[in-house]
């Protein structure tokens, strides 16, 4: 009981250094294609911490819409516009 | 446009979405999951057959295949169950359950291993949203899609 | 006249709030749970199926699921008619 308590602790950590550094990362990235790929890492960190707190459906839901379908949506979209954020002066 | 690795990774990949996102649909009354994660899972499935393959590729594979209709029927089904039920008592009331029709055989009470042919109304629901969920979400990326390779092409 | 106002409404919804805000149950306890024990006890019988989270949103919530499928709905024609504008183009 105590060590799988442990465990979870030590995974929600985890989590939270992960959520917290893919969200900044994916504000400083230049590369907006790296910047969507950190924020796919976000909603499957995310749903990983809904798992854990025992909310399955959730879970299912962002790891379906938030790392699958938005990432998709935003890869068109930037394919369709340019590569590269303008750096304003 | 896209690489062979992510070509060949898509024809592998994409059947086992495909059946793990029906899966989640048809059992959302046992297991977690419903009809809107099945539909999500599903439709990133599609989104990721869109993005790996070409513009003439995509457009051969989805001329066939009215997602606006899958989406009208997906509205109509679930409005349909609904206004049954206030036939029977109320907007969306559970006819179908422990009534012996598909879906309508009585759950164990308690820890049971899960049957199939229960929940009554909820496993159509589940459907018609599944249907809904993926026919939209789909056709948003579909538009997208098109819309980028069209531009390449002039 | 308006600022009137302003300070009458001010103080009306800040009063609300306050004391929506004292009757608060303390941090951590749980909120009243008339509902879902009655869910966790009813649903498998009335509704016959054994994913309760299942049951209440297609079953006793079930207005709020038909809610949800009009935004997706709503959604998906507002994107369609953005950008047929340029799907239409050359088609």
């Amino acid at each position: 009981m105590m060590n799988t308590d442990v465990f979870f602790y030590l995974i929600q950590v985890f989590i939270g250094i992960t959520l917290i550094a893919s969200a900044i990362v994916a504000i400083r990235f230049r590369n907006l294609i790296a910047a969507v790929i950190a924020m796919a890492v976000f909603s499957l960190a995310l749903s990983l911490e809904f798992f854990i707190l025992q909310a399955p459906d959730v879970a299912i839901a962002e790891a379906g819409v938030g790392a699958g379908l938005t990432t998709a949506m935003y890869l068109l979209a930037i394919r369709n516009t340019t590569d590269e954020e303008e750096v304003a002066e | 446009m896209t690489t062979v690795i992510i070509r060949t990774m898509t024809r592998i990949l994409t059947p086992a979405i495909l059946v793990f996102g029906s899966y989640i649909i048809l059992h959302g009354h046992l297991t977690p999951g419903g009809g809107f994660q099945g539909g999500a899972v599903f439709a990133s499935g599609l989104a990721l057959l869109i993005i790996a393959f070409s513009r003439k590729r995509v457009k051969e594979m989805f001329e066939k295949v009215p997602l606006s209709v899958f989406e009208s029927i997906g509205a109509l089904g679930f409005l349909g169950i609904g206004l049954m039920g206030i036939v029977m008592y109320t907007f969306l009331r559970n006819f179908i359950a422990n009534s012996g029709a598909p879906f309508g055989m009585p759950t164990p009470e308690g820890i049971n291993p899960g049957f199939l042919n229960t929940g009554g109304t909820l496993p159509y629901l589940n459907i018609f949203v599944g249907l809904k969920v993926l026919a939209g979400l789909t056709s948003i990326v579909l538009i997208l899609f098109l819309i980028l390779r069209r531009e390449e092409n002039e | 006249m308006r600022k009137l106002l302003g300070i009458i409404a001010l103080t009306v919804f800040s009063i609300i709030l306050f004391l929506t805000a004292v009757h608060l149950r303390s941090f951590g306890s749980p909120p009243h749970a008339e509902m879902d024990k009655y869910f966790i006890e009813h649903a498998q019988k009335e509704a016959s199926a054994n994913n309760v989270v299942t049951s209440v949103v297609f079953d006793y919530r079930g207005f709020d699921t038909l809610g949800e499928a009009t935004v997706l709905f709503t959604a998906v024609s507002g994107v369609l008619m953005a950008l047929r504008h340029y799907g239409g183009r050359k088609k």
